[in-house]
């Protein structure tokens, strides 16, 4: 098969790992997965950079917002590869670049005790896009996931981040009774007001303890 | 309206991505100015590419549509085309008035172009397809000036196309400057909009998946360059583009056997236009170059040849099979002189990089095949390394040699295929091009 970034023909890696374990297969070569950089031990909340925890995570700390996450991490920098990853994958939107990531979800979840959610889409959003982002990302990797959230329709762009802290009410609880443990998973945290709005609504809700997963730390 | 005609016609769009205001478009479609047709066919074929593999049409499920639909990978860089999306395309008689050309040149063909030249025009004029097979620096896009004239001239809507942005971008001043009158558009991937109604097109093959039914007259430039010769869909592309029925000429140095036997008329030029002979390249064995570039050093032979360019202040080509030895061997390189550059495909800075080695503002650059075609470079000097390896095949080797030698003021130039065992291709492009130099093999 052709690498599904670069399109250079990839020789075949069969292993028997591959053949017994049921590993996910590889669909980008040596090379382009050799491009994205993978964050290592960072902030304890978002993975960013710094120890213990980041600058912008210790300014949530001190808003209404403080507490509402427990621990996260983020798996890759946002490096120019990654960009023009997550361009192709969702704004030309080619469906299939959900699998490119799958092997490193699924190793990093696959033994997750916490319900795994998605942040979710906004309904019109959705169709604009014709594919939810963050849910293709789960499902290549085969992982389960649960929705308690809905989206309202918000334009992110443009506000300042204290417009952003201020609009409220983004998500609402679908009425799902929630579990003990999330796992909030985003393909890519920015500036973090997303998970900290999801996770507020969800502890809202009586959910004692949230980690977050963003694949991607801006 | 006009503008959405002269833009529309002979072309297909994506309709939610057309730079006019959607209730425009809706009126012309109501007008039954404009036609629509599916993005995906029922037979799972892209519409605008033409492609139909089942690696390239992926299914999915459509949120806005809310059930399976399918999307095109091969043309997805153009904006997705899927089962849920339009294409458009204008399908009333046109009303689009023929512009007045003129014909600004006061260069000469040689007696050898001059009767190619005649040659072509006989058969754009019986509508037969046509073959120029001449020899790098022959002068190919010279002799192809006046059969454009030519038809132009009788209204007819004529299409340039290369495999590659590089060729397309050495060819637009040229033809600018030759037909000032006439409305010309450069097209390849993220260039500029221009307005108004073509009648000369330059594109890459790649953009020619946006036309369909649009030219009278294709002209299919270094026919047998990679990815023409191997892409089913770009050929496709270009038979698409035209018109019923209208004559394709194709021009190449190295025309593949069965291009030869597929085009019924055929005009040889094995000379160059300044009569000097191609340069012959030379073998020279470097053993075990692949390891010597992966533990972080150059071979010696190479930094002879490398050093010898940089004294004697001559612009140097050096053509490597892999980019990942492109990347080994840059830094080891720049040790000899910093401000050696390399390119490769997906460079955005190729350009650049070329027009200063064009200029003399730095001493070589290191490239994959990329550079193989379509680039004159006053007294290059011109090495591959790794000339054994299955990318270099003749017709690629003839191209790089053919980089060399190609101004009057420079007749010569070297070529040095570095090795690591002669294989046959390398024979078989030196055999070729002694043969050239020797006339005609008629």
């Amino acid at each position: 098969m052709n690498c599904y970034l670069c399109e250079r023909d990839m020789p075949l890696q069969a292993n028997w790992r591959s053949l017994f374990l049921n590993d996910l297969e590889e669909v980008i070569c040596s090379r382009c997965r050799s491009s994205f950089e993978r964050l290592e031990k960072g902030c304890r909340i978002c993975g960013g950079l710094g120890t213990d925890i980041c600058s912008d995570c210790s300014k949530w700390e001190t808003t209404a917002y403080a507490g509402v996450i427990d621990s996260g991490k983020s798996l890759f920098r946002y490096n120019p590869a990654m960009k023009e990853y997550l361009h192709q994958y969702k704004f030309l939107k080619d469906i299939v670049l959900a699998e490119v990531f799958a092997p490193v979800l699924r190793e990093e979840l696959r033994s997750q005790k916490a319900v795994i959610v998605p942040i979710p889409m906004n309904e019109n959003k959705l169709k604009e896009r014709t594919f939810p982002q963050v849910d293709r990302l789960l499902d290549a990797a085969s992982l389960p996931y649960v929705y308690y959230l809905g989206k309202n329709e918000v334009r992110l762009g443009g506000k300042s981040k204290a417009d952003r802290i201020a609009s409220e009410d983004v998500f609402w609880w679908n009425g799902k009774p929630v579990p003990e443990k999330v796992l909030l998973f985003d393909d890519l945290y920015t500036t973090g007001s997303t998970m900290r709005m999801a996770a507020k609504a969800l502890k809202a809700e009586g959910v004692k303890e949230i980690t977050i997963l963003a694949l991607i730390r801006a | 309206m006009k503008d959405i005609e002269e833009f529309l016609t002979g072309r297909v769009w994506l309709r939610n991505f057309t730079p006019f205001p959607k209730e425009q478009i809706d009126q012309a479609i109501l007008n039954g100015k404009i036609s629509i047709s599916r993005g995906i066919t029922d037979e799972l074929q892209c519409a605008r590419c033409l492609e139909k593999s089942p690696q390239k049409i992926i299914s999915f499920f459509c949120s806005a549509c809310v059930g399976i639909c399918y999307y095109c990978r091969h043309c997805i860089r153009m904006g997705r085309v899927s089962s849920c999306t339009e294409l458009i395309t204008w399908s009333s008689p046109s009303t689009i008035t023929p512009q007045s050309h003129s014909f600004h040149w006061n260069g000469n063909l040689t007696p050898l172009q001059e009767r190619a030249s005649q040659e072509v025009q006989k058969s754009l004029f019986q509508q037969n397809d046509h073959l120029v097979y001449a020899v790098c620096g022959a002068g190919k896009t010279e002799l192809l000036f006046p059969p454009i004239f030519a038809a132009l001239q009788k209204g007819q809507r004529v299409c340039v196309a290369a495999p590659r942005t590089d060729v397309v971008l050495e060819l637009s001043p040229r033809l600018r400057a030759v037909f000032p009158d006439t409305i010309i558009h450069s097209l390849y991937g993220n260039s500029p909009e221009e307005s108004g109604f073509a009648s000369l097109v330059i594109a890459t093959t790649h953009q020619l998946y946006r036309f369909q039914n649009a030219f009278d007259v294709m002209i299919v430039d270094e026919a047998d360059a990679f990815p023409y010769s191997y892409d089913l869909a770009l050929k496709n592309a270009v038979i698409k583009a035209r018109k019923k029925d209208a004559p394709i000429v194709y021009v190449s140095a190295t025309p593949s056997d069965q291009l030869q036997k597929q085009v019924p008329e055929i005009s040889q030029i094995f000379n160059r236009f300044h009569g000097h002979p191609l340069p012959v390249p030379e073998f020279r064995s470097l053993w075990g170059y692949d390891k010597a570039f992966a533990k972080g050093k150059i071979p010696k032979k190479l930094i002879a040849w490398v050093d010898e360019k940089i004294e004697k202040e001559e612009p140097f080509l050096v053509f490597f099979p892999t980019i990942e030895m492109i990347e080994q061997a840059i830094p080891l390189l720049q040790e000899r002189h910093p401000e050696i550059a390399a390119v490769h495909s997906k460079d955005p800075d190729r350009k650049e990089k070329v027009m200063k080695l064009r200029q003399r503002q730095i001493p070589g650059v290191l490239t994959s095949t990329i550079l193989e075609r379509g680039i004159t470079i006053p007294n290059v000097q011109v090495a591959v390394v790794g000339a054994d390896q299955p990318v270099f095949n003749a017709a690629a080797l003839i191209q790089i040699a053919g980089r060399a030698g190609r101004s009057a003021d420079y007749p010569d130039g070297e070529v040095v295929f570095f090795h690591n065992g002669i294989v046959r291709q390398m024979d078989k492009a030196k055999q070729l091009i002694i043969s050239y130099n020797g006339g005609s093999r008629r």
